[in-house]
């Protein structure tokens, strides 16, 4: 994973510096990024192993194909973030260069790779959290072939714990999960992002005491020495102090080791394969008919992602907007929220089911599972959209008296709108991801057996996956082509319209 | 609360700030920003507040508007004291703080949205009239983004105006325009505050812009650097139009410029 992070920050610097420099390329680059975006991803994998483990038949395939999983998962994110970090380099900067004869790599080192730094730290964030997401969802699939699954990994040891009845371990292994996230997440991450503030352009306001963890940190080493070591004055606080770093250090290191550990544990579980089996090319003359049955399961899928996306939209902004608004709710619910959507929803199907009422529901079972894989997007793009607002216009309704309805109907409810849209893009992205997990699932027994959890009764995940099983690349190669072709449509044709629209009304600038 | 104001006789003070001290707190140790500031403004005054940047002037007035909150002492209107935001005051910002997804004249109605008393309609119409006033009549459905930086801050007064305040409050209401905008803007703004028909008893404006203020104001506190004091008070009192070539101008200018460095 983390081999594939690290190519996705060079494959996203590469892409994303030469579309903002280079009209051309951008001219082809953007359309491509926004649509690679876009398509679910998870739908190509059975495809992407079949073809790779068709080539190179050991383990170095079949590790090149999760590496090329999760490396599609992320790259595309990144790389906007350095195409819009570049785009935004004040002109001037640009023209101190050309004058000083710069060469290009020059630029790139100077300029470029700095200018990007700090977004590449945010938006890896996310990326990680999707790239988790693709993991777990990996290794949870199982092809239909059985040489060809996974037999070892957190995401088949949390199933096969259930499936066993092993409750306990589920639950320890779903914890061991969350603080894995949270220690790699909070500490790794948060650092990278900290550390990477100083490249922040002058122009832009500095992030500032605004992340609570910080907070945590500076109220703990402040309480600590002024407290206990009040009387101890000079070389005492300072060994303190310094004592205090020395952990915080060490435990950036332990974060290193653990997700090196957790990253071997990956390749081996990936390296513990066994030999191929690909099915045959079934008689074309299917097509037309096989085509006919997964336009009707795109059809219900369709369906299902908008009616999930609709509860979504009603729950999220709301809840983002409130939780923005309010800085002493901010502080503790963002982490919160954090940790939470950064469990991957795979993981967490098998407790799903078990929900009374939910679990006789495949239908329900499947809306919970896509809206846990979707609905973060879009609260946490509406609390960074309400957050960005500038103060003073959030305090106009204050100024002015205005009540609470004209206050979210003039005020709030458009400052979200942009948060909102992009949100939703990448919301619906995920849900149709989600798809695959949702719409049939299985669990792998410890015995080798397999066990239905649940399915619905249609839907294009359900077909990928069965396809998959069953081998049959006719239906797998259009159900994820007519898929494809669905998606990326409705995001020219749609989407684009729209956010068209948000960023030329909805976007605050003076 | 508005009659009260009406019946004070010309001259005496419409707001009070008295003995306002301003700490924040960075840790523990509370920092002073501002210390035991009084000032008043008259009736039918216009007062300029300046100082050095970053003394505190815009949180001074942030406090007279109720926005912010003083440590020690009291800013009272009229008689009343004030303890959050009130629909007698108003105030114009230096970036404007329009909302951009809403039309010019969506923007003013928007002030006007609290006054339940109001029909639609007549919000439309009393929103109107501000544009028109402001000389904005025909630009009732544009667009904040499609407009220039003058013609933004006169949205801004209109929006101030159509409340029908009796303290209008200014923050820099100049500063982020260029020096031509700003010079017409300036003379139609004080057209429009100081007459006999508004509902405007006093205005509060903070400038760091001197000429400005020798122009505008009838009076003139300067504030020191922080933490914050009264460094001065002067009540300027060339005779209007204010010759901005004169030499009695220029020493005012002189004599408030010696006060800031």
């Amino acid at each position: 994973m983390m081999l594939a992070l690290g190519l996705s920050i060079l494959f996203a610097l590469t892409i994303g510096i030469i579309a903002a420099r280079n009209k051309r390329a951008e001219a082809v680059i953007l359309p491509l990024l926004d649509i690679f975006q876009s398509i679910p991803i998870l739908g190509f994998f059975p495809l992407v192993i079949l073809a790779i483990y068709g080539a190179l038949p050991n383990a170095i395939g079949i590790n090149l194909a999760v590496i090329i999983l999760i490396f599609t998962s992320m790259s595309w994110n990144i790389a906007f973030g350095v195409y819009e970090a570049v785009k935004a380099i004040p002109q001037s900067y640009v023209d101190l260069l050309d004058m000083s004869n710069a060469s290009t790599w020059q630029r790139t080192k100077q300029l470029y790779i700095p200018a990007s730094m700090s977004r590449i730290a945010y938006n890896t964030q996310t990326s990680w959290a999707v790239g988790l997401f693709f993991l777990v969802a990996s290794e949870i699939i199982t092809l239909g072939n059985k040489s060809l699954s996974v037999t070892y990994g957190i995401g088949i040891g949390a199933t096969q714990f259930f499936s066993s009845g092993d409750y306990a371990d589920y639950v320890l292994l779903i914890v061991g999960l969350i603080l894995a996230v949270v220690v790699w997440r909070f500490v790794f991450l948060r650092e990278f992002a900290l550390w990477s503030e100083k490249y922040k352009m002058m122009e832009e306001p500095r992030e500032q005491h605004n992340d609570p963890i910080m907070r945590f940190y500076s109220w703990v080493n402040q309480r600590a020495v002024s407290k206990l070591f009040l009387l101890a004055q000079g070389r005492g606080v300072n060994r303190f102090t310094s004592a205090i770093s020395r952990f915080r250090k060490g435990l950036k290191y332990a974060t290193l080791i653990f997700v090196a550990i957790f990253a071997l544990l990956v390749l081996e579980t990936v390296a513990s394969r066994g030999p191929p089996g690909i099915g045959h090319l079934p008689p074309t003359s299917l097509i037309l008919s096989t085509e006919a049955s997964v336009a009707y399961a795109l059809a219900v899928s369709f369906v299902r992602v908008w009616y999930v996306y609709g509860i979504s939209v009603a729950i999220g902004p709301p809840l983002g907007i409130v939780i923005s608004l309010n800085f002493k709710l901010y502080d503790i619910v963002s982490p919160i929220l954090e940790v939470i959507a950064s469990i991957p929803a795979p993981i967490l199907l098998p407790a799903i089911v078990l929900i009374p009422i939910l679990g006789h529901s495949s239908e329900g079972v499947a809306a919970l599972v896509i809206m846990l894989a979707s609905i973060w997007y879009i609260i946490f793009n509406v609390m960074a959209g309400v957050r960005s607002l500038p103060s003073e216009i959030k305090e106009l309704p204050r100024v002015f008296g205005v009540s609470r309805l004209s206050a979210w109907r003039n005020v709030y409810i458009p400052g979200a709108m942009m948060g909102f849209v992009t949100g939703s893009i990448t919301a619906i992205g995920g849900a149709w991801n989600a798809l695959i997990i949702a719409e049939y699932f299985t669990v792998t027994n410890k015995n080798g057996t397999t066990t239905l959890l649940t399915q619905t009764s249609a839907g294009i995940g359900k077909t990928i996956v069965l396809a998959t099983n069953s081998g049959n690349i006719l239906t797998l190669t259009l159900a994820v082509a007519s898929m494809t072709v669905l998606i990326v449509g409705f995001n020219l044709t749609v989407w684009r319209r729209v956010y068209h629209h948000v960023t030329k009304r909805y976007t605050y600038n003076r | 609360m508005a009659t009260t104001l009406a019946q004070l006789p010309a001259g005496s003070p419409v707001v009070t700030v008295d003995h306002v001290s301003l700490n924040y707190f960075n840790d523990k140790e509370p920092l002073p920003v501002l210390v035991d500031v009084s000032m008043t403004a008259g009736k039918d005054e216009f007062v300029a507040l300046t100082g050095p940047s970053g003394c505190g002037k815009s949180t001074l007035l942030r406090i007279i508007s109720g926005l912010n909150k003083a440590s020690a002492g009291t800013v009272k209107i009229g008689g009343a004291e004030v303890t959050g935001p009130r629909p007698e005051i108003t105030m114009v910002f230096q970036n404007f703080v329009l909302l951009p997804w809403r039309t010019a004249l969506e923007n003013v109605m928007f002030a006007l949205s609290s006054r339940r008393e109001l029909s639609e309609a007549q919000k439309k119409d009393k929103a109107s009239k501000a544009l028109e006033e402001c000389g904005l009549s025909g630009f009732e459905n544009v667009y904040p983004g499609e407009l220039s930086g003058g013609m933004k801050q006169r949205v801004g007064v209109a929006r101030a105006l159509a409340t029908e305040p009796e303290v209008m409050l200014m923050d820099e209401p100049f500063s982020s325009l260029d020096d031509l905008t700003a010079e017409r803007l300036r003379k139609d703004i004080y057209a429009l505050l100081i007459n006999p028909t508004t509902s405007i008893k006093t205005v509060i404006m903070v400038s760091h812009n001197v000429e400005e203020i020798i122009e505008l104001a009838d009076k003139v506190v300067v504030l020191s650097s922080r933490p914050a004091h009264v460094a001065g008070e002067f009540t300027i009192d060339l005779p209007r139009p204010r010759n901005k070539k004169s030499p009695e101008f220029f020493s005012w200018v002189d004599k408030v410029y010696s006060l800031l460095s």
